[in-house]
């Protein structure tokens, strides 16, 4: 530790830390513009210039270290002096356009130029134009000419999201920030560089001349996309969500949040929302009041408990649903009698259920990620499914740890790889077995006696023993498990085996949770075999259809495992009741339609990934007559004669179902009484299928951003084969061919991919484009030779992103 | 002493005179009552009347949609709403004067960073109707263009002082 003063304040700061910290500690504001916590030190834009004792000149504070005894002045003459001049520098070429400037009354510039500047310019020469850029749809790069070279947004790309999509091109006057030639800016994580840039060069496309930064008001809210449950500010206007912004979270997503996070408030003011309450009558939808709805709702579950048994009655949630929803659907089911009930919707293998100790969750703080050293992360499409803790990692990985990756796709994470085993996923557990195998050899230790005995039959590869070599060599290891491994019907073994090679290596073993509210909907209780009414999971549910279904947020032919088997239930089910805050493809098979509300109207929990409880309040008013799914359900179980649905408050319903806020005794990852069998089947004729869930079709929400709708990672998904498959089938990339999974078939674009193993087909789940295949996972066939016409879609934007990854 | 002068003042009417003294004095000083609408009283080149909203001579309405008008007026009397044109510039879509609330402070005047909104000499308006004193976005360029030769002579006049 070392001592230094700034304005006769003295502070005591560690040794390595710059003047900029220090002054930081000591609570003394000094302008600055290039310099970010969170990114390099670059000092080119010379705001923070302080006068230090005994130096010749002004010395900038971002990146003077910090020396024992120093004494640092940032108001005295030469300061001021050189503040001022820099300012009028910075001005000289910032056009004078703030009144129409998205910045304005935000403005970093603006407001040092008020605090800092001189009262006027001096400067009468011509300022220098930039033109304009197109940089994506999510973007805004019209007035370049506002741009002050602070290159934090080409540090943004560097250091945070892993690819240089924006770089300074050229030099002195003619300097500019451009992408590279005819890209655009694809990155999930892009619209920090919004939230990064100091003055309005960067500005939010779908946010542009919508509202001034004043008549704004700001609420804290939780993001509903990914696991990681991203602080947001929500921004309103008008009793209307008309920006996200991060809210700093240290903890948890830093001060960064991903695209989908930020740019999905558009699916709030969606013309899809359905407003009031329908019924299907003859036919024909209705729209009637909330106590009809209700007392129809309530007859119908009630006949058909009488008639055909409280069992015949299910619901399906999804986990993007808050605490208090989950919670009060699963009691009112259970209070009819019926345990049916089940959150898990793209899960396939459910022979855990009942064997794990707790809910399944990351196995450490969020936090931890950045000291880990050694990463194994099997099935998992991670800068897609979870934008920023990709970013921990790869914080992590530039520090020096070793991320070794256990998948079936090599899409490009954006950091190095040191070992890689791409295989199919069906032999995704015998590569698992490999790696512990090795594990257990290079460690010398010996193994369970059940798992050795399964594991005593594999040879161990090449890419498995490197695997085990670079986890062996950790002082911290993490294994994870991504959605996609959650999602494979050995789920439950590859948890098993994944658990038994963090043990071997005293690591943290968990699971990368799918949604905002995973944890939560396994600690509400909303899975069959919790409480003392236990049911039929996800996957029953449909395989035996049940006579009535509710459902919580739930688009079955996009949020479901096997959309074909979830829309045949559907389809043949007496009663449907869809709670949604969309008018959608429910509007087919359903009876009953009931408006509730998104994530910004209503309030609740969140459990994130790690554990975490956030609750927030609603940001705006539920939009017409919709309203909190909570309060539908205690109404519902009122209607229905359940006893305890006397909440008044969706506090009150957290305070029963959570009871405290300390989880750690509810969260457990050990899976004990699952048998080990390692056998890769179904390797028949076809295709094994790879299907992600593309990154803006993964909720309800995001599915109607219409700027996100727009990115390139939203295009049609093609069916991406390896380049010899492709050969194989005599086609070249962009051919339309027949993709046949069971009795149904789409017409697709085919893409090579040469990261894909061969032998797979890649072919998105979640999207409507794919929602008529089956399962998640399984065999299916390519043929060609049906030319129809070209399905419209962006395949080939999307197959210029593969390439370039 | 001073009661006796007090006694005869009182029984003199003294206070009645000294006050018609003053009143026969104004009977017959210059007379200042201005016979409106016949007359009327002179007006400063800073009189804050009626608004109006100003084009450019090429015919381009002068407003942005900052809304520093809007934030700044104490009354809260204007009301703003901004989208992007189809040729990609700032305008209003909506900018709303209720003049039943406007207590014509000239701050929205003061604040305009394009002179766009302007308050004009007029004062003799009505309204028959409450919602008749609410002027719309056309009004106001109406009002605008009607006088805009008086306006833009008026911050002429003014443009020296600023």
């Amino acid at each position: 530790m070392i001592n230094i003063e700034i304005d006769g304040k003295l502070v005591e700061t560690e040794q390595g830390s710059t003047v900029m910290d220090a002054a930081h500690k000591a609570g003394v504001y000094i302008p600055h513009f290039c310099y970010h916590k969170k990114l390099s030190i670059s000092a080119n834009c010379r705001m923070c210039l302080v006068e230090v004792e005994k130096a010749p000149k002004p010395l900038p504070a971002c990146a003077t270290p910090a020396a024992d005894g120093m004494k640092v002045h940032t108001h005295s003459e030469l300061a001021v002096k050189a503040q001022k001049g820099v300012m009028e520098f910075l001005l000289i070429n910032h056009p004078l356009d703030c009144p129409i400037c998205d910045q304005g009354g935000e403005c970093q510039l603006q407001d040092v130029a008020m605090g800092y500047g001189g009262g006027e310019s001096r400067y009468t020469e011509e300022k220098r134009v930039v033109s304009p850029k197109q940089i994506g749809e999510l973007i805004s790069t019209n007035e370049m000419s506002r741009c002050i070279q602070c290159t934090r947004c080409v540090r943004f790309g560097q250091e945070i999201a892993g690819i240089m999509e924006l770089g300074m091109a050229n030099r002195t006057e003619h300097a500019q920030i451009m992408s590279f030639v005819n890209s655009s800016v694809d990155s999930e994580l892009s619209g920090n560089m919004i939230d990064l840039c100091p003055v309005g060069a960067l500005t939010s496309k779908p946010f542009r001349y919508t509202a001034r930064s004043w008549e704004l008001s700001r609420r804290k809210s939780v993001s509903p996309h990914d696991g990681l449950g991203s602080n947001l500010a929500v921004h309103t206007k008008d009793n209307k969500v008309v920006r996200v912004v991060a809210a700093e979270n240290e903890a948890v997503n830093e001060c960064w949040i991903s695209d989908k996070d930020r740019f999905s408030y558009e699916g709030l003011n969606s013309p899809e929302r359905l407003t009031r309450p329908m019924i299907k009558q003859d036919g024909k939808w209705i729209e009637v009041d909330w106590a009809p709805a209700l007392e129809y709702v309530a007859n119908g579950l009630r006949q058909i408990a009488s008639n055909a048994g409280a069992e015949h009655i299910a619901a399906l949630a999804t986990p993007h649903s808050t605490f208090e929803e989950l919670y009060l659907l699963q009691k009112l089911l259970r209070g009819i009698g019926s345990g049916n009930v089940d959150y898990r919707l793209r899960q396939s293998d459910f022979s855990a259920d009942g064997k794990q100790a707790g809910a399944p969750w990351l196995g450490m703080p969020v936090a931890d990620i950045n000291a880990a050293d050694r990463f194994l992360i099997v099935g998992s499409f991670l800068r897609k499914d979870h934008p920023l803790l990709a970013q921990r990692i790869r914080q992590a990985v530039k520090h020096g740890a070793q991320a070794n990756i256990v998948h079936a796709a090599d899409d490009d994470l954006l950091m190095p790889v040191v070992n890689k085993a791409i295989i199919a996923p069906n032999e995704l557990l015998n590569m698992l077995a490999q790696v512990l195998k090795a594990l257990a050899s290079e460690k010398q230790t010996a193994l369970p006696a059940a798992v050795q005995q399964a594991v005593a039959a594999v040879t161990v590869t090449a890419a498995a023993g490197a695997i085990a070599q670079s986890l062996s060599g950790g002082q911290q290891v993490a294994v994870l498990l991504g959605n996609f491994a959650q999602q494979h019907p050995q789920a439950a073994q590859i948890g098993l085996l994944a658990e038994q090679i963090a043990a071997l290596c005293a690591g943290r073993f968990g699971y990368l949770g799918e949604a905002a509210n995973s944890v939560g909907a396994y600690l509400a209780g909303a899975v069959p075999f919790a409480g003392d009414v236990q049911g039929m999971n996800a996957a029953q549910m449909l395989s035996e259809p049940r006579k009535a279904y509710l459902l919580l947020n739930v688009e079955p032919e996009l949020d479901m495992h096997n959309p074909q088997l979830a829309m045949n239930a559907m389809r043949a089910a007496d009663m449907v009741v869809a709670m949604s805050a969309y008018k959608h493809h429910a509007m087919d098979y359903a009876d009953v339609l009931l408006p509730v509300v998104p994530f910004s109207e209503t309030s609740g929990t969140f459990v994130n990934t790690e554990g975490r409880a956030q609750s927030f309040k609603g940001a705006v008013k539920p939009l017409a007559e919709a309203r909190p799914a909570w309060k539908v359900l205690r109404v519902l179980g009122n209607l229905l004669d359940v006893s305890g649905f006397d909440y008044d408050t969706s506090e009150a319903v957290r305070a029963e179902g959570l009871h405290t806020l300390s989880l750690d005794d509810k969260l457990g990852n050990r899976i004990a009484g699952v048998e080990i069998n390692i056998t890769a089947d179904g390797n028949g004729a076809g295709l094994q299928r790879v299907s992600d869930v593309p990154i803006y079709s993964a909720d309800a929400l995001v599915r109607r951003a219409v700027s996100l709708q727009k990115t390139t990672d939203a295009a049609v998904p093609c069916v991406m084969l390896h380049g010899s498959e492709l050969q194989k089938l005599g086609v070249v990339s962009g051919d339309t061919v027949k993709v046949s999974q069971g009795e149904a078939s789409v017409q697709l674009t085919v893409q090579a991919n040469n990261q894909l193993p061969p032998g797979t087909a890649r072919v998105a789940a979640g999207h409507p484009a794919t929602a008529a295949l089956g399962a998640m996972f399984g065999t299916i066939e390519i043929t060609t030779g049906h030319s129809t016409k070209q399905p419209e879609n962006a395949c080939q934007v999307a197959g210029h992103s593969v390439e370039r990854a | 002493m001073e009661k006796i002068k007090e006694f005869f003042k009182t029984f003199l009417l003294f206070e009645l005179l000294k006050g018609m003294a003053l009143t026969g004095r104004y009977m017959f000083a210059r007379k200042i009552t201005v016979q409106f609408p016949e007359e009327r009283t002179p007006q400063g080149f800073r009189f804050r009347g009626l608004h109006a909203q100003r084009r450019y001579a090429n015919g381009e309405e002068r407003c942005i949609g900052c809304k520093l008008c809007e934030a700044v007026c104490p009354a809260l009397a204007i009301k703003i709403a901004v989208a992007e044109r189809e040729d990609g510039t700032r305008r209003t879509t909506q900018y709303d004067i209720d003049l039943t609330k406007c207590i014509f402070c000239g701050f929205c005047e003061e604040s305009c960073p394009v002179d766009a909104i302007v308050e004009t000499r007029i004062f003799e308006y009505h309204g028959e109707k409450r919602g008749d004193l609410y002027y719309t976005k056309p009004m106001l360029l109406a009002i605008g263009d009607k006088h805009e030769t008086q306006i833009a002579k008026d911050r002429a006049a003014d443009s020296k002082y600023r």
